[in-house]
């Protein structure tokens, strides 16, 4: 289990690495896939498999579908025209951007009661217990969601239109 | 794999086998079952494809190597296997070498959550259904790495509309297999099976003699056709249009590569429909006391192929559809059509008496249907004019 741990954090680090030292824009996002599947096993390994198949599911069948069809349209992804280094100006800001949310989030991890409990028990049903939890007790952070996304669908659909009707 | 290791742990003669070899053993067999038996089958599947294309297309189809071409597969191995393998100069080397393969591996990890008959199953995830969904749609990321690298303009089309057309028909797919998970309550793919044994010779419990059963079985093979590229949905790679879509620029075994991965993806999902709607290995006999799993794998098996022969015969017979009429059908008529699917198993699940509830499903399906497809549509087919033809 521990190799395991340690082959696919390598793996994971490696697609990250990539996706931002990279020059050709597709091989970019194509590296960002290897972390996000880096992720999924991960998920796996701590026999969560319910996330890891919807971390498979949204964010490589769906965010990174979707993040290659825009590149594809666009002209320029070889990479050869633009600023060369990829250590640019401004690196000094996203270092410490990068540092406050890494601390944001370990203060966070330290302050949870999940971790503090180390309990060695699994959930029994994981699936079923995402289910109830969903419906019963965060129903209304759920549904406001759902909302969310309603409007945002019903955004692109008005978008669509007016690009429609201005070509008739 | 886990009753298998179990089994062989519980038989007197391997007692004597240490531990960690029985646990490489049932992982093994059942790895090698999967990578064994369902390439044969793809490869008579070709052979079946061509001979019945050709029955439809009044000809003989293969019959000059072996009786009946019988040895047809083996011979176009050895021919793609010997072909010479050309990348274009201007191709991304490395991710057009890598596209065949991640087309050959979801095809087959598909197959992990397959039950094939009753507990013969190479992993018995608890979220098998999820599973199938999250893998079928890493195979897109093939087709467009494929389409990309080969720096060709029509490749790229392929792999655009490749990529539009999984995107839009994995939503109404996802909702038909919702109505399964809610009325057998899990996303296993073993206890969706079970669920659906029982009644009047392991038949009548099949969902698709629900009435939303039977709306979910069209839309899910729907689906899995538009999500394979088949014809009628095979604009991908529409030959009249744009040569061989993403796989353009493929020869020799990649080319073949690229094949055994979408043959092998209508075959999972032909195997999922079989699970999910036409009671996986439930059929007459398969509770006998011995042979009972034997007779299981031969129903799964005749459903998995009926449904694959079905599947040639739509391609042996309709033409293909447009682009705009692949995408309209697929958000303005499967996926209303899937909603209304949901409310009506759920409605079936409330209603009691269940007759009662049979009628009323099929009335609001039915109407459902009507609204979609005969309310808006032109009443008749005006006469196309020819402007530069005639």
């Amino acid at each position: 289990m521990n190799y395991a741990f340690w082959i696919i954090s390598a793996i994971t680090l490696l697609g990250a690495f990539l996706a931002v030292t990279l020059r050709n824009l597709v091989h970019c996002v194509l590296s960002l896939i290897l972390f996000f599947l880096g992720v999924a096993a991960h998920y796996f390994l701590l026999r969560a498999d319910f996330l890891g198949a919807v971390q498979i599911l949204i964010y490589i069948g769906a965010v990174a579908v979707l993040i290659l069809f825009a590149i594809m349209l666009t002209r320029n992804v070889t990479g050869t025209e633009g600023p060369r280094e990829v250590f640019g100006m401004k690196w000094w800001s996203g270092g410490v951007i990068a540092a406050a949310v890494a601390a944001f989030v370990l203060q966070a991890i330290k302050a949870d009661s999940v971790t503090a409990a180390t309990s060695t028990t699994q959930a029994n049903s994981s699936v079923a217990e995402i289910g109830k939890a969903l419906v019963a007790d965060w129903v209304v952070p759920f549904e406001a969601m759902a909302v969310l996304l309603t409007a945002a669908l019903i955004g692109a659909v008005v978008i669509a239109l007016e690009e429609v009707m201005r070509r008739r | 794999m886990e009753q298998l290791y179990q089994l062989l742990r519980s038989c007197s003669w391997f007692a004597k086998v240490p531990d960690c070899v029985l646990f490489w053993v049932s992982v093994a067999v059942p790895i090698g079952l999967v990578l064994a038996v369902y390439p044969a089958i793809f490869a008579y599947t070709t052979l079946i494809e061509r001979k019945a294309l050709g029955r439809i297309q009044n000809r003989l189809g293969p019959n000059r190597v072996g009786r009946w071409g019988i040895l047809q597969p083996l011979a176009d191995g050895a021919k793609l296997l010997t072909k010479e393998d050309i990348v274009p100069r201007a191709a991304d080397g490395f991710v057009h070498w890598l596209a065949p393969v991640i087309a050959v591996i979801p095809s087959i990890l598909l197959f992990a959550v397959i039950p094939v008959g009753s507990g013969l199953i190479p992993v018995n995830l608890n979220i098998g259904v999820l599973f199938v969904f999250a893998i079928s749609t890493a195979s897109v990321l093939a087709l467009f790495m494929g389409g990309w690298a080969s720096r060709n303009k029509f490749s790229l089309l392929g792999a655009m509309r490749a990529v539009a057309q999984v995107v839009s028909y994995e939503v109404p797919m996802v909702l038909a297999a919702v109505v399964v998970v809610m009325a057998a309550g899990s996303l296993s793919t073993t206890a969706i099976a079970q669920a659906q044994g029982g009644g009047l010779l392991n038949i009548t419990n099949w969902f698709v003699f629900r009435p939303w059963g039977f709306v979910g079985f069209v839309l899910f093979v729907i689906g899995a056709m538009a999500e394979s590229a088949r014809t009628p949905f095979d604009i991908p790679e529409a030959e009249s249009e744009i040569i061989a879509g993403y796989h353009t620029e493929y020869s020799g075994f990649k080319f073949a590569l690229f094949q055994l991965g979408e043959y092998l993806a209508a075959l999972a999902m032909a195997g999922i429909t079989a699970t999910m709607f036409l009671g996986g290995y439930n059929g007459p006999g398969n509770d006998l006391k011995y042979i009972g799993w034997l007779v299981g794998a031969f129903w799964f098996f005749a459903k998995l192929m009926s449904i694959i022969f079905v599947i040639i015969w739509i391609r042996g017979t309709w033409p293909r559809i447009r682009v705009d009429q692949l995408l309209g059908f697929a958000w303005k008529v499967l996926l209303p059509m899937s909603i209304v699917n949901v409310l009506a198993a759920a409605l079936y699940h409330f209603i009691n008496p269940k007759p009662l509830a049979w009628v009323v499903t099929a009335v609001l399906l039915f109407i459902a249907w009507l609204v979609l497809t005969k309310v808006g549509a032109p009443q008749q087919i005006e006469k196309r004019v020819y402007r530069y033809a005639d």
